[in-house]
């Protein structure tokens, strides 16, 4: 337990890490979506109609008219160097088309190599295009003389109300933050887990830690995890507290679950490092895997791309990582504000975990007390 | 001097530099090969990696989301919008219910994650001629549902509204080309590039692919740096016996070592990968190519000069691990570049990844050529640069602690001798 405050690297690693992780999500993110983008008109046709389009396009949210290149070529190659996300192409007769009845072609270009920022354009400009299209129509309907309450009716017979269940603004940061940063502490507990106690085995001071501990090792585990534990879990409901109290991101339940949460996810994830160094009871193989664990767990909490979509052989996996039961516990609670019955089973499981270290009780007792493995 | 022996001279020190660096390189293959911590991070991840996560990310899109259908209407027109909406390849409307609270236990429960509610007046308000409103309810917990789900009943909607206002112009005498015309007087036409599918896998996966060559570079020399440091008697970085001499000659020798592992690594992981997993490829390998060099380089010595200041082996990958997550989002792929704040933006150029996926990503998945990426071609090499000059100054630095070391534990029994 003394060791916690003789290497500064249990220290740096704990607090300085989460506290960097914290500072650097809140203000990456802090838009909550990526306003202003920018995009570019190649304008062939300069007529008031085409002028228009163009202002409108200037008020969407998400758009931001920064050139006007002359050519398609152009227009392509800033995209292609970055510059551009989206480009709008008015052609020369564009006017002339729309008033005489041709129907002149809006097109517009996505890059979806970006596929966030292509995705929130291509809505917006979608949307512009269309409503080009309808103050067209409804000029023309005016002009038959048609009645006013009957326009509507014929431009748009159905409208489409989208409702977001939880995150009513379609907001990034709570979407991600609510995966990256529980993603990075569980990779910071497992790394801590399995340093903690590898460095014993590797220093070759795991007899002295066994005879402190009495020769148990439940106790000597539960004395050297424990003010991680604690370390730990404070910094976890930090980051619940930072979440949902400062940046008001959703919670439609009592916070205490989410608390409770965090405190069972970080003691589940001890529990697999302490699996994993009880496997290979070499330092540094076993941090590997925990860094390999660790990182695998950000894509197995099942939000970037969704679990059950995966291919059917990797999706059974996603069992073995506490952040999937974590993530669950968050949607239920924070983001859906469902009955807390819900959650019953997802708590369960990452109480499931605690067994695992009794799998190698006997082989990480005896390579502490023989010190028969390798220490590089 | 004659100029005869100026030749063999400059020859004689052509030859001891050149012998001196292969030296290095020998070494440093050994210590590599001997380390099983090394050739997890320079073998087996760089094997292992991109295929892991080329599978787990194998299908581009969702199909068949499941989602629940609540019509009040029970009408002809709700069943036919229904009926389409289910013949989406995106989604799959897998339960017919009467209220919303039933859906909404349904969705609580997770067996759906979206709604589709169509008020009792749909059809009637459609029958005369007003506008009637649908409503869907999107899962946000994945962004993925959200889209797929409001694409699909968009789509839906956009074509219905197409055949009820032909019918509605026919009804009040306008017909034929006309009614076509005035339905969709300025009709539009959206493309997407590069990234046809809008493919999740097409957009993350060249990231992670160029990050996972610097990250296990970067780690892996950390080890190795850790290692040689811990292991020797003086706690610094380069042995003295290693090195005979001049510090250039190390630091080549050792990058000599690294960079033909990870030229034959990006060859498999850009060049290979991509192609098996039918990711993006429409650059011109030669431009790849060209661009790998300074991105290698410029990982090389970045690696070199950080190793130096960490001092035990394991310590790079406890503190610098997660940072793999933060370069992804500073490199400007998923949050857009344009939209990352100056500070944030500055900080990143200090990592090769940044420019390092930007212009893979612009060669590889938009295929611009070599100059249309110079911002990023330019970067890597002012960073090459630059690392080299610190690795130097770094090795430097090592060199002659460990030489001074030497030289006092060389004259401290002399001097103990003295004392007695």
């Amino acid at each position: 337990m003394k060791r916690m405050v003789s290497r500064p690297i249990y220290f740096i690693s704990s607090v300085l890490t989460m506290a960097f992780c914290y500072v650097f999500f809140f203000t990456f993110f802090n838009e909550g979506q990526p306003n202003k983008m920018p995009i570019g008109i190649v304008n062939l046709n300069n007529s008031a109609l085409s002028r228009q389009f163009v202002r409108n396009l200037e008020t969407t949210q998400q758009a931001q008219i920064v050139m006007y290149p002359g050519s398609h070529k152009e227009a392509r190659e800033e995209m292609q160097e970055g510059n551009i996300y989206a480009f709008v192409e008015i052609k020369h007769n564009f006017a002339s088309d729309a008033i005489s009845n041709r129907r002149p072609t809006i097109t517009f270009y996505i890059n979806d190599s970006y596929l966030i920022a292509g995705s929130l354009l291509l809505k917006d400009i979608t949307y512009m295009s269309a409503a080009t299209s309808i103050g067209m129509q409804r000029k023309v309907l005016r002009a038959k003389g048609m009645d006013e309450s009957r326009i509507i009716g014929i431009i748009q017979p159905i409208a489409l109300n989208t409702h977001l269940i939880g995150n009513a603004w379609a907001n990034y940061g709570t979407y991600l933050l609510n995966v990256i940063l529980p993603g990075i502490l569980q990779l910071m507990v497992l790394l801590m887990t399995i340093f903690s106690i590898g460095v014993e085995l590797k220093e070759r001071t795991s007899r002295e830690w066994m005879e402190a501990a009495d020769n148990s090792m439940f106790a000597a585990v539960t004395g050297k995890l424990l003010p991680f534990t604690v370390i730990f879990t404070a910094l976890g409901i930090i980051c619940n507290m930072l979440l949902y109290k400062y940046m008001h991101y959703p919670m439609n339940s009592n916070i205490g679950w989410m608390y409770l949460a965090t405190f069972m996810f970080v003691v589940a994830s001890q529990a697999i490092g302490v699996l994993l160094i009880g496997i290979t009871p070499v330092l540094r193989d076993a941090v590997t895997l925990g860094g390999v664990f660790g990182m695998l767990g950000v894509t197995f909490a099942g939000s970037t791309f969704p679990i059950e979509q995966m291919p059917r052989g990797v999706r059974i996996f996603s069992d073995f990582f506490p952040i999937h039961h974590y993530f669950n516990i968050y949607v239920n609670q924070a983001l859906n504000g469902v009955s807390i019955f819900n959650s019953l089973i997802s708590f369960l499981f990452l109480l499931s975990f605690i067994i695992l270290p009794f799998f190698v009780y006997n082989r990480l007792k005896k390579a502490a007390i023989n010190q028969n493995f390798p220490i590089k | 001097m004659s100029v005869k022996q100026q030749n063999t001279s400059i020859f004689k020190t052509l030859i001891s530099v050149i012998s001196d660096t292969l030296l290095v390189v020998k070494q440093e293959f050994k210590t590599m090969f001997k380390d099983r911590g090394v050739v997890i991070l320079f073998v087996l991840a760089p094997l292992a990696y991109p295929i892991l996560y080329c599978s787990l990310y194998l299908n581009e899109t969702l199909t068949n989301v499941p989602i629940a259908a609540v019509d009040c209407s029970r009408s002809q027109e709700s069943r036919e919008f229904l009926r389409h909406l289910d013949a989406t390849q995106n989604v799959q409307i897998v339960s017919n219910l009467s209220t919303l609270s039933e859906a909404k236990q349904a969705f609580d429960d997770k067996l759906v994650h979206g709604v589709i509610y169509i008020p009792a007046d749909f059809s009637k308000k459609l029958n005369t001629g007003e506008q009637a409103n649908l409503s869907i309810y999107c899962d946000i917990s994945s962004f993925m549902y959200y889209r797929i789900i409001n694409q699909a009943s968009n789509n839906c909607m956009i074509d219905m509204n197409k055949q009820i206002q032909v019918k509605r112009l026919n009804a009040v005498g306008i017909t034929g080309e006309s009614a076509q015309i005035i339905s969709n007087p300025i009709p539009f036409d959206g493309q997407i590039l590069f990234n046809e599918g809008a493919g999740f896998a097409s957009f993350l996966l060249p990231a992670i692919l160029m990050l996972i060559i610097q990250q296990t570079l970067f780690l892996g020399i950390g080890i190795i740096a850790g290692t040689s440091r811990g292991e020797n008697k003086f706690h610094v970085l380069v042995n003295s016996t290693v090195h005979r001499g001049r510090t250039i000659r190390v630091v080549i020798g050792k990058s000599i070592c690294y960079l033909l592992m990870y030229g034959a690594w990006s060859f498999f992981i850009l060049g290979v990968i991509p192609r098996a997993f039918n990711l993006p490829h429409i650059g011109l390998p030669l431009d790849i190519i060209k661009f790998m060099i300074p991105y290698l380089l410029a990982v090389v010595f970045f690696s070199m000069t950080v190793s130096v200041f960490l001092p035990h082996r394991e310590t790079g990958m406890v503190v610098f691990l997660f940072f793999s997550l933060i370069l992804l989002f500073l490199s400007g792929i998923s949050w857009p570049q344009s939209n990352i704040n100056w500070f944030w933006r500055t900080f990143a150029w200090i990592f090769p990844s940044t420019s390092g996926v930007q212009g893979y990503i612009k060669i590889n998945t938009m295929g611009a050529d070599l100059h249309r990426v110079s911002f990023e071609y330019v970067s890597l090499w002012i960073q090459t640069a630059l690392y080299f000059a610190t690795t130097c100054w770094a090795y430097r630095w090592q060199i002659k602690k460990s030489c001074k070391k030497q030289l006092l534990a060389d004259e401290l029994p002399e001097l103990e001798n003295n004392l007695l």
